[in-house]
C-alpha cells in the first residue's frame, strides 16, 4: 500500500498541467439557421464550431472580421453574445457496415429508434474525390432489374447516371427497384455461398422530402427485405436548409467507406434539385452574391464535387466502387433549366422520364430515345448485349414509322411488321413497381421477342405471354436459367436449348 | 446599417494608414475618425462603423486579459507579462482581473486566443467527457 501511495505521489509531482490554446469568438447575430461570429481568427473552412449548449455549427464564410456559420441544430437556444469555439475538426460522420439497415440523420445519428450505431470509424463529410491514377473504367454491371434500363441504358459500377423527370413520373420508384434488385442478388449470393459475387450495398439519401414519403420508402425496403443491405440518410422537409444541403455529402462519405475497403456501393440522391434550393437558401442567408435564378456562383461545383466522388477504383487501390444515381425534378419537362443542365453535364448519362408516357400506361415511363448511358455498355453482360444490341435502333425506327403511319392506312408488309414488332417490344418493357426482373429472365424474354415468338401474340396479350413464359422458365427450366446466369453469354448451344424450350412453351400457350 | 464592400475597403485603407510599425497609432486613429466625419459624405457613417470594428479588433489583439480566482503576486504578474510579451511581441497591454468562479488556476485571453487553465474549465471538460 505504501508503494502505491508513493507511486501516485511521484506521478503527481511529475505531472505537468498545460492549458491548451483555444480560439474563441462571440456570436453577434443569430437567425434562420445562420450565425455571424466575431473573432474565431483561426477558423478553417468547413470546420465544426462549438456554439455551446451542445450545438454545433459549420464555418462556411470566412470574412476578415467575422465568420458565417450554419447551425446544425436548434438555433433558438443560441443567444447574441454567446461564446463560440473552434474544434479543429471537420464535419464527420460514422461509417461502416454497422450503419446497414439503419435510418440516420445528416450526422449519422440513428433516427429509427433501434438503439445506438456501433461504429468506431469516421469519415469527413467533405472529401476530395479519387484522382485520375486511382480510377479505372467501368466494367461491371449494376443489374437494376428494370428491363429497358438493363437492355438499353445499362449502368456500370462506378457510373453516375442521372434520373430526370417531372414530379410523379416514377423517378424514386426506379431507384427503389434498383435497391430491391441489389438486395435480392446479394441475398441469393449469400444463400448460394457465391464468393465471386461482389455485393452491392445501397445508400438512399432523402433530401427535403415529406416524412410520410420517407416512411413509405423505408416500409417498402423493409417489406421487400432490402433494408439489411441499405442505409437511409434522411433529411426531411422539416430539417433546416443546412442539413438538407449537407445530407448528400454525408451519404457520399458513408458510400466512400465501402469503396475504400474494396466493396461496391450504390448511392441514390433523392433529389438534388431540393438540395440546390437548400444551398441557395443557405447562401442567401450568408449574404453570398447570387447569380442565375438566385443560385450562388458555386452551385455547379456543389454538384460536381459531390458526383465526382462516385468512382470505380483500380485493383491496386482495392477495386471498390461507388455508383451514383442522382435524381433531378424538372418543371413541365424543362430540361434546359439551370440545375438540370448542370447535372446532365456532370453525369455519365441520363434516364428521362416523361409524364405523357406515364399517362399512356408506359411504366417505367422512360423515353428511350433521349435516354443514354455513356459508359455503361462496357459493363453490360454479354448475353444481354447479344439480345438487346439492335433494340434501341429498332425502337427508334418503330417510333418514326408509327408517327408516319398515323397519316395513312395502307402500309407495306415490311413496315407493318416493324410497327407490330415495336408495339410488342414496348409492351414487354412495361413493368410493375417494386418488381425487378432477374437478368436471365430478361435475356429469355428479349430473345423470344427478337426471334419472332411474340409476333403472333395479340398486343394486348403480350404481357400475359411474358408472365407465363417467365413462370414456365422459373418453375420448370431453372437449370437452363442457372446455366445462362453462369455463362453470362449466349453460346450457340444455349441458343439451341432456348429455342427448344420456347417452342415447347409456345405449343402449350393458348 | 448595411456596410457596402466599397465602404469596407475604404475603412480598411484608412485603418492601414493608422498603423505605425505594425501597431495602431491612437492619434492617427482619432484624426482619421474626425476627418471622415468632417467630409460629410453619404457613406461616411458606414465607413466609420467598419473602421471602429477594425480598431476594436486591433485593441483586442493587443490586450491580454488575465483572470484568476485570487489576486496574483507581483512576481507572478511580471512572469505572466514577460511570457505573453515573448509570445505576442511588444505593445501588449495587460489587464489583471479577479474572478472567484474560476475556483483556481488562471484564464488568459489575447484577442481570440484563450488559455484556460482554471479549475472551472477543467470541471467543464470533465463534465463534457461523461
Amino acid at each position: 500500500m505504501a508503494d502505491l501511495l508513493r507511486e501516485i505521489k511521484d506521478q503527481i509531482a511529475g505531472a505537468k498541467t498545460t492549458a491548451a490554446m483555444q480560439n474563441v469568438g462571440v456570436i453577434r447575430e443569430v437567425g434562420d439557421g445562420v450565425a455571424r461570429i466575431e473573432g474565431l481568427s483561426d477558423a478553417m473552412l468547413n470546420e465544426m464550431i462549438d456554439l455551446g449548449n451542445g450545438i454545433t455549427g459549420l464555418a462556411l464564410n470566412l470574412d476578415e472580421t467575422e465568420v458565417g456559420v450554419v447551425i446544425l441544430g436548434d438555433y433558438t437556444q443560441l443567444k447574441e453574445g454567446g461564446e463560440a469555439r473552434t474544434t479543429g475538426r471537420l464535419l464527420q460522420v460514422p461509417v461502416g457496415k454497422g450503419l446497414l439497415g439503419r435510418v440516420v440523420n445528416l450526422l449519422g445519428e440513428p433516427i429509427d429508434g433501434k438503439g445506438p450505431i456501433k461504429s468506431d470509424k469516421f469519415y469527413p463529410v467533405e472529401k476530395t474525390a479519387p484522382g485520375i491514377i486511382r480510377r479505372r473504367s467501368v466494367n461491371q454491371p449494376v443489374q437494376t432489374g428494370i428491363m429497358p434500363i438493363d437492355a438499353m441504358i445499362p449502368i456500370g459500377r462506378g457510373q453516375r447516371e442521372l434520373i430526370i423527370g417531372d414530379r410523379g413520373t416514377g423517378k424514386t420508384t426506379i431507384c427503389i427497384d434498383t435497391i430491391i434488385s441489389q438486395a435480392r442478388l446479394n441475398k441469393a449470393a449469400e444463400v448460394a455461398g457465391d464468393k465471386d459475387y461482389r455485393m452491392l450495398y445501397c445508400i438512399y439519401v432523402a433530401i427535403g422530402q415529406k416524412q410520410s414519403t420517407i416512411a413509405r420508402v423505408i416500409a417498402v425496403l423493409e417489406e421487400t427485405g432490402a433494408m439489411p443491405y441499405t442505409i437511409v440518410v434522411a433529411s426531411p422537409a422539416s430539417d433546416s436548409a443546412a442539413n438538407q444541403y449537407l445530407a448528400p455529402f454525408a451519404g457520399a462519405a458513408m458510400g466512400e467507406w465501402f469503396m475504400d475497403n474494396g466493396m461496391d456501393a450504390l448511392i441514390v440522391y433523392d433529389d438534388l434539385s431540393k438540395q440546390a434550393v437548400a444551398y441557395r437558401q443557405v447562401s442567401l442567408l450568408l449574404k453570398r452574391p447570387s447569380g442565375r435564378e438566385a443560385y450562388p456562383g458555386d452551385v455547379f461545383y456543389l454538384h460536381s464535387r459531390l458526383l465526382e466522388r462516385a468512382a470505380r477504383v483500380g485493383e491496386k487501390y482495392g477495386n471498390g466502387s461507388l455508383t451514383a444515381l442522382p435524381i433531378i425534378e424538372t418543371q413541365s419537362g424543362d430540361v434546359s433549366a439551370y440545375i438540370p443542365t448542370n447535372v446532365i453535364s456532370i453525369t455519365d448519362g441520363q434516364i428521362f422520364l416523361e409524364t405523357d408516357l406515364f399517362h399512356q400506361g408506359v411504366r417505367p415511363a422512360i423515353n428511350v430515345g433521349i435516354s443514354v448511358s455513356r459508359v455503361g455498355s462496357a459493363a453490360q453482360l454479354k448475353a444481354i448485349k447479344q439480345v438487346a444490341g439492335q433494340l434501341k435502333g429498332d425502337l427508334a425506327q418503330f417510333r418514326e414509322l408509327a408517327a408516319f403511319a398515323q397519316f395513312g392506312s395502307d402500309l407495306d408488309a415490311k413496315t407493318q411488321a416493324q410497327i407490330d414488332r415495336g408495339k410488342r417490344i414496348m409492351e414487354i418493357f412495361k413493368q410493375g413497381q417494386y418488381n425487378p426482373i432477374p437478368v436471365e429472365i430478361q435475356v429469355v424474354v428479349i430473345w423470344a421477342a427478337q426471334n419472332g415468338y411474340l409476333d403472333q401474340v395479340p398486343v394486348e396479350r403480350v404481357k400475359e405471354f411474358q408472365n407465363k413464359l417467365t413462370e414456365y422458365f422459373t418453375t420448370r427450366k431453372g437449370e437452363l436459367l442457372a446455366k445462362l446466369g453462369k455463362e453470362k453469354a449466349l453460346s450457340d448451344a444455349l441458343k439451341a436449348e432456348l429455342k427448344v424450350v420456347v417452342d415447347e412453351f409456345k405449343q402449350t400457350w393458348k | 446599417m448595411k456596410i457596402t464592400k466599397k465602404a469596407k475597403r475604404e475603412a480598411k485603407q484608412l485603418y492601414r494608414l493608422c498603423l505605425v510599425n505594425g501597431l495602431l497609432d491612437e492619434d492617427r486613429a482619432r484624426q482619421v475618425a474626425q476627418r471622415i466625419l468632417a467630409t460629410g459624405e453619404r457613406n461616411c457613417l458606414s465607413i466609420l462603423t467598419h473602421f471602429l470594428q477594425l480598431v476594436k479588433l486591433d485593441c483586442a489583439r493587443h490586450t491580454a486579459t488575465i483572470e484568476s480566482a485570487t489576486p496574483l503576486s507581483a512576481d507572478l504578474q511580471s512572469a505572466v507579462r514577460a511570457g505573453l510579451e515573448h509570445r505576442y511581441g511588444l505593445g501588449l497591454t495587460t489587464a489583471f482581473a479577479q474572478r472567484p468562479e474560476l475556483i483556481g488556476g488562471m484564464r488568459i485571453q489575447v484577442g481570440c486566443d484563450v488559455y484556460d487553465g482554471s479549475v472551472q474549465a477543467g470541471l467543464e471538460a470533465l463534465k463534457k467527457s461523461f
